[in-house]
């Protein structure tokens, strides 16, 4: 077994409140973990943490034996660490189309993913096809589309990076019923790739009970097992 | 184990959002004195890593990522410098008339040769970079930092990071770039259109034709002059993006951080470009320019 994403004595508090005290954890690579827990707990921070967007305040945080706060992001991204990193809300930049929100990842890594101009536009008409975005929102701006449609580009955006690690924040929350079975049948898919590590934050009983994966609480800066 | 007591790493953090910066241990007068100097030193040592990184990234392997920060760079020209072409075109019209009105006022029957001087000296070596560099802080400093501190809110920043790109140089190096390019070219362009408003008001106000004007502005001129010009627009132009990039990327999550920070970018940006052009001014008088009679 490989270890994927590795939290070493992990603390990380905001002020007073705690969202990590001393926490080791192991997700082996391939494996799925979703954190659950009440409002205002740190789920998301949480992920932020395991993803190495924010530092952690002692300890350290490995994805595939790698410390990421001590690399540049695009050495990360060189040495094979691919974080695809769905927020909450927003994430998308504001001043891009959507199209060029899934562009941006693959022209700036276009030597490392190995294409070209052509391949990079088709790529992300494709990515954004298949998680039903449609042509006419392509060109859209993300304040002019629907959350839900917002979620899907930045879903798309995420994939477009051929992700290892996928990190999910509240995946279906304020989602209609046909983007939620979307997003369920996509993290469905990375849940069964065993080259993908998922993690996800969530508080929804129905995605709990679809996805079968192990599932923690989150409390008092503390994972606690759940069943 | 209580709160006070727990201790906390000195290690430096590379990431913009370090919650360390919130520790704070309760300490007399002193420590409070102690705890402001190291905070002080902290944030100039943070300003100078804003940069350094920038400077830094341009090593970094990749040429389609390189390709894509030129892009950014390109569109930042756009913004910073193009479209700042109408107000520099009014505001050096009017300071070069301001100029001859007020030497006609002082010297009347100046000739081309004084104007010339007085154009070169005011304009040309002080007001041209000085006033090119506030309305480019104006204009694009407070719109650097606003946009960086919403991205930094609406986490575009970590999404990037995320997806492997870097923020010096995909965010921090274009900006800066674009700024030192606007800025000199921006002093190109004010020093002629003031001169040319000079001469225009010159002829009627004083008399002396465009011909002599050219003649005593040339004969004012030094070499020096070209090194004290780039120099001070090389100078102001970093000194705006870095500083811009500096503060917007301070905000942490809260959209009031954003005014806040816009606000401080642009009031060290004007102090910054003031600093750096009287030092320089005083250097170039000092070591190389014609003697202050």
């Amino acid at each position: 077994m490989i270890p994927g994403l590795e939290l070493e004595s992990a603390s990380f508090r905001y002020g007073e409140l705690w969202v990590l005290r001393e926490t080791s954890l192991t997700l082996q690579r391939g494996s799925n973990l979703v954190v659950t827990g009440d409002n205002g707990v740190g789920k998301s921070t949480f992920l932020y943490v395991c993803a190495g967007l924010v530092p952690t305040s002692t300890g350290r945080v490995l994805l595939d034996g790698q410390v990421p706060n001590q690399l540049r992001p695009s050495d990360l991204f060189r040495h094979g660490v691919r974080r695809g990193f769905i927020f909450h809300s927003g994430g998308l930049l504001s001043n891009s189309s959507a199209l060029n929100n899934v562009i941006l990842p693959l022209k700036y890594h276009a030597e490392t993913l190995g294409l070209d101009e052509a391949q990079i536009d088709s790529r992300a008409r494709e990515l954004l096809s298949d998680v039903r975005v449609s042509q006419n929102d392509f060109h859209a701006l993300p304040a002019h589309l629907s959350s839900g449609v917002r979620r899907r580009v930045s879903l798309a955006r995420a994939l477009a990076i051929q992700p290892n690690f996928l990190f999910f924040d509240d995946p279906d929350a304020n989602l209609d019923r046909a983007t939620r079975a979307l997003v369920y049948d996509m993290i469905e898919r990375f849940r069964d790739d065993h080259d993908v590590t998922l993690l996800l934050t969530s508080t929804s009983r129905e995605l709990l009970d679809r996805l079968q994966v192990p599932v923690r609480e989150l409390a008092h800066g503390h994972l606690l097992e759940k069943t | 184990m209580s709160m006070s007591q727990d201790p906390l790493p000195t290690a430096r953090s590379t990431m913009p959002y370090d919650p360390r910066r919130d520790y704070r241990p309760r300490t007399g007068v002193l420590g409070a004195v102690g705890r402001s100097a190291l905070s002080n030193l902290r944030g100039l040592a943070e300003l100078l890593a804003t940069l350094g990184n920038a400077v830094a990234s341009i090593s970094t392997p990749g040429g389609s990522a390189r390709r894509t920060a030129h892009a950014v760079t390109l569109t930042q020209i756009l913004f910073t410098g193009v479209q700042a072409v109408t107000l520099v075109s009014i505001i050096g019209m009017l300071i070069g008339a301001t100029i001859v009105i007020q030497t006609s006022l002082m010297v009347p029957g100046a000739d081309g040769e004084l104007l010339g001087k007085i154009l070169v000296a005011v304009v040309l070596r002080e007001l041209s970079p000085l006033i090119t560099a506030i309305i480019v802080a104006g204009r694009s400093g407070t719109a650097i930092a606003t946009e960086l501190g919403n991205m930094k809110v609406s986490h575009e920043v970590q999404a990037l990071s995320s997806l492997g790109i870097d923020t010096p140089r995909f965010i921090v190096l274009p900006r800066v770039v674009a700024s030192v390019v606007s800025v000199v070219v921006l002093m190109v362009y004010f020093s002629v259109v003031a001169v040319l408003s000079a001469a225009v008001i010159g002829q009627s106000v004083l008399g002396p034709s465009p011909v002599e004007l050219r003649a005593g502005i040339g004969r004012a001129l030094l070499p020096h002059d070209l090194v004290l010009f780039l120099f001070k627009g090389i100078g102001l132009g970093t000194i705006l993006g870095w500083f811009a990039c500096h503060y917007g990327l301070k905000v942490q999550s809260s959209p009031t951080e954003v005014p806040r920070q816009a606000s401080a970018a642009v009031v060290k940006t004007l102090l910054g470009c003031v600093v750096y052009d009287t030092a320089l001014t005083v250097l170039f008088y000092w070591f190389g320019g014609p003697p202050l009679r």
